[in-house]
């Protein structure tokens, strides 16, 4: 058994110790926004925050978050509440098929909550984990230049993003 | 909540799956075979895919797959100019399958070849402003005033200076006549095409609630994956179940056609479990032939020079005229579509019906494959189409639906099938490799006098008719479909070449003496439609030879192409258009230009890219696109596609590389199957014709030049050119 918070609720699972913590979050605790892409932490579609830290959570054992506090895209925000990079993400278009843009966001937020005012370069560095198969690169840099130079970007605390919607069991 | 609503909670409403009872209904119409919307109480539905609900709002049956390529949007902004209602407002449903919601190019209910704004502008926003005008009639009628009196003003029926909404009028228009040719908008008079909207599927993909085929649950729910022979083609000789069955979670071990099913109770239990499977094969012929072999096939047939040919004017005379001739082999290679969200589909049959659950190109075929494996006529199969998390033609070939079915009628479960990514990348559908050889002749005054083009390689209709036919004819035994597959096969064999295979290679400039010759070479591994098809490959061949060709007529390639396409003005405007904003780049110290221009999918295309070489590879740092498709419904998304098209053919021509070993394929995943990163990603500046013509492709044509154009610019870098891809220094 592991616990863990998962959106500012504790949690635990009997989910065997290494199944990775992305089919716990997916598959357990029914929370679809975090995407399997590739399985061996190469293309960022399962990215999450482990204690305000972007992990790739399709290689990240659920044991290894035991005590931890996870973040994910239902976190940080939601339709009707949206953290500031995905209202900006909604506003210029940026998805085209979307399936990436969650890990994106999750990269982008925790890079500005370390480095609120990034470089073009520092956004190559800390974004190239996470593979766009559409190609939305250029937009994606333009939103979090945008978001950073507009100052838009809340403080990520998990005390203020434990409404995570756990949307009922369809099973 | 009001407004757009394909969130998970509306579209688990919509497709049915809350609460386990069925929502959705079967209409029952006059003619033909019910269609799949919803059956709401005094709802106004005239026709399949709108629908006023009592509370004024309109649910619209999106007939196509929206994919990334901004269909979604593009459709339902026809629907909210015609029959004006507030765009943000409308309840986009995917369509389920039907032979109302076919694709016109197609007959097929399909979604690919740069289609849906082509085969949709005018029928659909027909039937927006039809329903608009018998909105208005039976107001008419309703108030007992003249219906000239009326207009209206988002969702509402203005008389004079009172509003009411369009529902108050359900019952009267319900059994009036359906107007069949209202009037369309002018565009002096749009509200929503042609302007600046940020695309209605946005916000629902930027919160982790647009809901893709691998985030489907149902109850008791079972998940499956699959091992496969690494050689396609190859069958099962034997495999031992025993000490699988015996693993955590897992239920069945099942033979199917493509391989061994092993189903478990999670999916990490399944991927853990298939790991472990040991399976031996009958190996086929496929298993002999590696890459090298490949190329060197394809190198003897163009010397035996046998095939099928195609020619206008005189390709003697041509060279004769000629002062200088050049002969150049191109090299493109298999790859992998590698859509980021990785095949997936649920299956359910229970009580004599059947559900499935996947986001497909062609819902349609979907339906008729679960039909076939289930033994069930196709009418009682429902398909509850999801977002696709990347298509590029890879969710046109639809074994995976197959697969689930077949493995749900194994293990009497509702089954959910995940392929990995090393699946994805090992045991797919692939685009064509093609080994290219043109010879080209240009005269003393600098013009292109013979233009001699021929390509090697495999044909697609057959490899596509193998997977579609039996999805197509539920009802025929395999024997038959086979036949015809076989069939189309010797067809593009010695009677005629599958237009695809080559489309691009003659086409574009003003080519009075051309000729087009094909030779079959397939080696058997599985092939299908790859983002921009035969022009992915055609394009590099046909504008690095151009840019060749240029230089031995001492021309400017900019101004060359343009002497080129006096029979083209079309193409003609984008190279000029591009090659203008070209001339805005400042010169830059160790930066170096390269141009292309193809037309493709009915639209036209330039693109002029700015790169260097660091560290003894490529670095591309700017492109400008000029892109005529007709008149523009949503900039935006045409600005997206050309942009998505220009990074999916950089990953093409800087890695892209399917290689085979004993007729499996090599790479594996992302590690060793890169795709383009933002560090290496260019900024792209894209301008679009302001045009009244009819509206062409968009998801495709952005792609076929950038290859070239990249070509091209490292030949101005390094003075070497680059017949092969992917490009190596």
């Amino acid at each position: 058994m592991t616990k863990f918070n998962l959106n500012g609720r504790a949690v635990e699972t009997i989910d065997s110790d290494d199944t990775p913590l992305l089919w716990v979050v997916r598959d357990t605790f029914k929370l679809k926004g975090s995407k399997f892409g590739c399985g061996i932490g190469q293309c960022g579609a399962c990215t999450m925050h482990l204690d305000g830290i972007a992990k790739r959570t399709c290689i990240l054992p659920i044991i290894a978050v035991e005590g931890k506090s996870v973040t994910t895209i239902e976190g940080l925000g939601t339709p009707e509440n949206m953290h500031a990079l995905q209202a900006v993400w909604t506003e210029q278009g940026v998805p085209q098929c979307g399936y990436c843009q969650s890990g994106q966001i999750m990269s982008a937020a925790a890079l500005l909550e370390t480095n609120p005012d990034p470089s073009k370069s520092e956004i190559d560095q800390a974004m190239k984990g996470n593979i766009c198969r559409c190609g939305c690169y250029p937009r994606i840099k333009k939103a979090i230049l945008d978001v950073a130079a507009n100052r838009k970007v809340k403080k990520l605390q998990l005390s203020e993003v434990a409404t995570g919607p756990f949307p009922e069991d369809v099973s | 909540m009001k407004g757009w609503n394909l969130t998970r909670r509306g579209f688990l409403k919509a497709s049915g799956i809350v609460g386990g009872g069925l929502v959705i209904g079967y209409m029952v119409t006059r003619d033909g075979p019910p269609l799949p919307v919803a059956d709401i109480e005094g709802a106004l539905t005239p026709n399949a895919f709108l629908q006023l609900t009592p509370d004024n709002m309109v649910r619209f049956y999106f007939p196509r797959d929206e994919m990334g390529q901004g269909a979604m949007m593009g459709l339902t902004t026809l629907i909210a100019e015609e029959l004006d209602y507030p765009l943000n407002e409308i309840e986009v449903l995917f369509a389920g399958a039907h032979s109302a919601y076919n694709n016109p190019d197609f007959n097929l209910q399909g979604t690919g070849g740069s289609t849906s704004m082509k085969v949709h502008f005018l029928p659909l926003r027909q039937v927006a402003a039809n329903m608009r005008a018998l909105i208005l009639d039976a107001a008419a009628s309703d108030l007992n005033v003249s219906r000239s009196s009326l207009t209206t003003h988002d969702a509402q029926v203005i008389a004079g200076d009172q509003a009411f909404p369009y529902a108050q009028f359900i019952e009267t228009a319900s059994a009036a006549e359906l107007p069949e040719s209202a009037t369309l908008k002018p565009k002096t008079e749009f509200k929503y095409i042609g302007k600046e909207i940020a695309r209605i599927d946005g916000q629902a993909k930027s919160t982790g609630t647009a809901e893709y085929g691998i985030d489907i649950e149902v109850p008791n729910m079972h998940y499956a994956m699959v091992k496969r022979c690494a050689v396609a083609g190859g069958t099962i000789k034997s495999f031992d179940a025993v000490p699988i069955l015996a693993t955590v979670g897992v239920t069945d071990v099942v033979a199917i056609d493509s391989g061994v099913a092993v189903v478990a109770t999670s999916f990490w239990q399944a991927k853990k479990a298939v790991a472990a499977l040991t399976v031996e094969w009958n190996l086929p012929e496929l298993a002999n032939i590696s890459s090298q072999q490949i190329k060197s096939d394809y190198q003897q047939a163009l010397q035996d020079e046998k095939g099928d040919s195609y020619s206008e004017g005189d390709i003697t005379q041509g060279f004769t005229a000629a002062s200088k001739i050049v002969e150049r082999e191109y090299w493109a290679p298999y790859l992998a579509h590698a859509p980021l969200e990785p095949l997936n589909a649920v299956v359910r049959i229970e009580n004599g019906e059947a559900d499935l659950w996947s986001g497909t190109q062609f819902p349609g075929v979907a339906q008729g494959l679960v039909a076939r494996y289930a033994g069930l006529p196709k009418e009682k199969v429902r398909v509850n189409s999801t977002f696709l998390g990347g298509g590029f033609g890879r969710r046109g070939a639809l074994t995976h639906i197959t697969e689930a079915t077949q493995t749900a009628m194994a293990t009497n479960k509702a089954i959910k099938l995940i392929w990995s990514r090393e699946e994805d990348i090992q045991n797919g559908f692939y685009r064509p490799a093609s080994l290219m050889k043109i010879k080209a002749g240009i005269d003393e005054r600098g013009k292109i006098s013979a233009w001699q083009a021929t390509r090697v390689g495999g044909n697609l209709t057959p490899s596509v008719l193998g997977v579609v036919l039996p999805g197509v004819l539920p009802r025929v035994p395999s024997g038959i479909t086979n036949l015809i597959t076989g069939a189309a096969n010797s067809v593009f064999d010695g009677w005629s070449i599958d237009a695809v295979s080559i489309e691009g290679l003659i086409d574009d400039y003003d080519f009075a003496n051309k000729e087009i010759k094909h030779i079959t070479v397939d080696h058997g591994l599985p092939l299908t439609f790859w983002r921009s098809v035969g022009h992915s490959y055609t394009a590099f061949a046909k504008e690095t030879l151009i840019d060749e060709l240029a230089e031995f007529a001492e021309a400017d390639p900019v101004e060359f192409r343009k002497q080129h396409t006096q029979d083209n003005p079309r193409l003609q405007q984008v190279i000029e258009m591009a090659g203008q904003a070209m001339q805005q780049w400042q010169n830059e110290l160790g930066r170096y230009v390269g141009f292309a221009a193809h037309g493709s999918f009915s639209s036209y295309v330039a693109e002029a890219a700015q790169i260097s070489i660091e560290n003894g590879g490529i670095k591309v740092h700017k492109i400008v696109c000029a892109v005529d498709c007709g008149q523009v419904v949503n900039p935006d998304v045409v600005r997206g596609q050309m942009e998505g098209a220009i990074m999916f053919g950089l990953t093409a021509a800087l890695y892209g590389n399917i290689e085979l070993e004993n007729g499996a394929v090599k790479e594996s995943n992302f590690h060793n199957y890169p795709i383009l990163r933002m560090d290496a990603a260019p900024t792209v500046q894209v301008v679009i014709v302001d045009s009244d013509e009819a509206p062409t492709g968009v998801g495709e044509p952005g792609l076929p030049p950038i290859a070239p154009a990249v070509a091209n610019a490292v030949y101005a870098a390094t003075g070497k050119r680059l017949y092969a891809m992917p490009f190596r220094l």
